[in-house]
């Protein structure tokens, strides 16, 4: 009886650990999608409303998802603080913050903490289209995640169960 | 105003931020600030220095630093003011640019590239300074007089009329307040930022930031009925016509024009008319006398003196 009770505990914890990598996985495109969303709410607010960037991160703290919105709001107040830090600073800490807990790897968070480095255009349209550039990157992981989600969970789920029954084997 | 690397050495002459008036850093030259119409050099360790020599320069790269910091690493978003060489800051300031011009191929200005001279030219507050000048400005109904303020650059002409709009505004003891309109081209009458006035423009102005005056005007008369219309630096025959409609509308005008004397814009070619037609009422004229900006005179549409 508490060698069933075991193998089904056993089990039920290599699944749970394979439901949690999944999950993970699932996380890491939802933040991606997101970073896509602010980076094309960036590039809209500049070539339309020529908005500077510290304007942009006060629109993004009332706009983007919950998880983002206090670190535009601190980068905008911090910049407009009397003697505050400058903007290139500010923005490398808070997004560096921000993304800390992210499931996502070390390219695509850099993608966001160095989209600083593409500004500095003198024309709106030319500008928004440089920040595209970064856009389109995401976008790339995003749809290589997405294609390899299904298969990759699969293979997750499986080999959870698999090592679950290994390990029972094993312990038996 | 300064990228963090440079704080520190700007921290002295910030420290007099009430007296500093412009701020100049050329390429490869001594970097100067006025103080009280006084010239002086900041040195390495930002202290205010008067011989050229002990003056800190700053190279290309840091000019550079300072104008994105100054643009909020956003240069698109002053594009249009930098092609006119210029841009405002919040807070009103305004910083003049010089560089190499990049021209279209009809001649227009497409661009400024190679930006290595500012003058940052502080803007100051100062409320209550058109409080002298008040009685004047009101007819014997207690209505607004259509004004044009005559200056010289650097005379005070966008603190007074800043001034005047408040009062106005507000009202004072000669005249209840109304309802004035601002187009503020070029961001200096109320610093706005995010369209919020930073400087006080009174209860009842309504400003419209960064629009030229030309439709400015027509706009803020069709959508917000202003009784009084304000705006600053008058300088082609089109600011003139789009008065003239403005005037025609019914709105009482105050304005704002470069030079030394009613005569000397009397000259303008696109004055004449204006004045022969006696578009306004009284004629503000400031000037700077022993470092001062002052009141030099008040005239009336006849060119006759109401304030010696």
């Amino acid at each position: 009886m508490f060698k069933l009770i075991g193998f089904f505990c056993i089990l039920a914890g290599c699944i749970g650990w394979g439901i949690s990598k999944i999950a993970e996985e699932q996380s890491r495109i939802r933040h991606l999608r997101e970073l896509i969303r602010i980076i094309k709410r960036m590039q809209d607010e500049i070539s339309y409303g020529k908005h500077t960037l510290p304007e942009i991160c006060l629109i993004l703290s009332e706009y983007c998802d919950t998880l983002y919105r206090p670190y535009f709001r601190q980068v905008y107040a911090r910049i407009n603080q009397s003697g505050g830090a400058g903007l290139e600073r500010v923005w490398e800490e808070q997004m560096c913050q921000c993304l800390q807990e992210a499931p996502l790897t070390r390219e695509e968070k850099d993608i966001l903490i160095d989209l600083l480095q593409n500004f500095g255009l003198q024309e709106e349209k030319l500008q928004a289209q440089n920040i595209g550039q970064s856009m389109d990157l995401l976008n790339r992981k995003c749809r290589q995640a997405e294609e390899a989600y299904e298969n990759r969970a699969k293979m997750l789920l499986s080999v959870s169960v698999l090592a679950g029954v290994f390990l029972t084997i094993l312990l038996l | 105003m300064f990228p963090e690397s440079l704080r520190d050495r700007w921290r002295i002459a910030a420290q007099q931020a009430g007296c500093l008036q412009e701020i100049r850093l050329r390429v490869n030259a001594p970097a100067a600030v006025l103080i009280d119409r006084k010239e002086w050099f900041v040195d390495e360790d930002g202290s205010l220095v008067d011989r050229q020599p002990a003056a800190a320069q700053y190279g290309a790269e840091k000019l550079e630093a300072i104008l994105k910091h100054l643009c909020q690493y956003s240069v698109y978003a002053f594009a249009d003011e930098i092609r006119q060489g210029f841009l405002t800051i919040q807070g009103g300031h305004r910083v003049g640019l010089a560089g190499q011009v990049i021209m279209e191929d009809d001649k227009r200005i497409r661009n400024l590239k190679y930006i290595r001279y500012l003058n940052i030219r502080i803007a100051h507050e100062i409320k209550g300074v058109s409080d002298p000048i008040l009685p004047y400005l009101y007819d014997s109904q207690g209505k607004v007089c259509n004004t044009l303020l005559i200056a010289p650059p650097g005379c005070g002409k966008t603190t007074m009329l800043r001034d005047v709009i408040r009062n106005f505004s507000n009202g004072t003891g000669y005249g209840d307040g109304v309802n004035v309109s601002v187009v503020d081209e070029r961001s200096e009458i109320a610093g706005s930022y995010l369209g919020i006035a930073q400087n006080d423009v009174g209860i009842r102005t309504d400003v419209l930031d960064g629009c030229p005056k030309r439709e400015g005007m027509m706009m803020l008369i069709r959508a917000m009925a202003p009784q009084v219309l304000a705006v600053d630096e008058l300088g082609s025959e089109e600011d003139i016509q789009a008065l003239q409609m403005a005037s025609g509308c019914g709105c009482r005008l105050i304005a704002t024009i470069h030079g030394g004397s009613v005569e000397e814009v009397q000259h303008k070619k696109y004055m004449r008319n204006v004045i022969a037609d006696r578009l306004f009422d009284r004629y503000l004229v400031l000037t700077r006398k022993n470092g001062c900006c002052e009141v030099e005179g008040i005239y009336d549409g006849d060119g006759k003196r109401c304030l010696n």
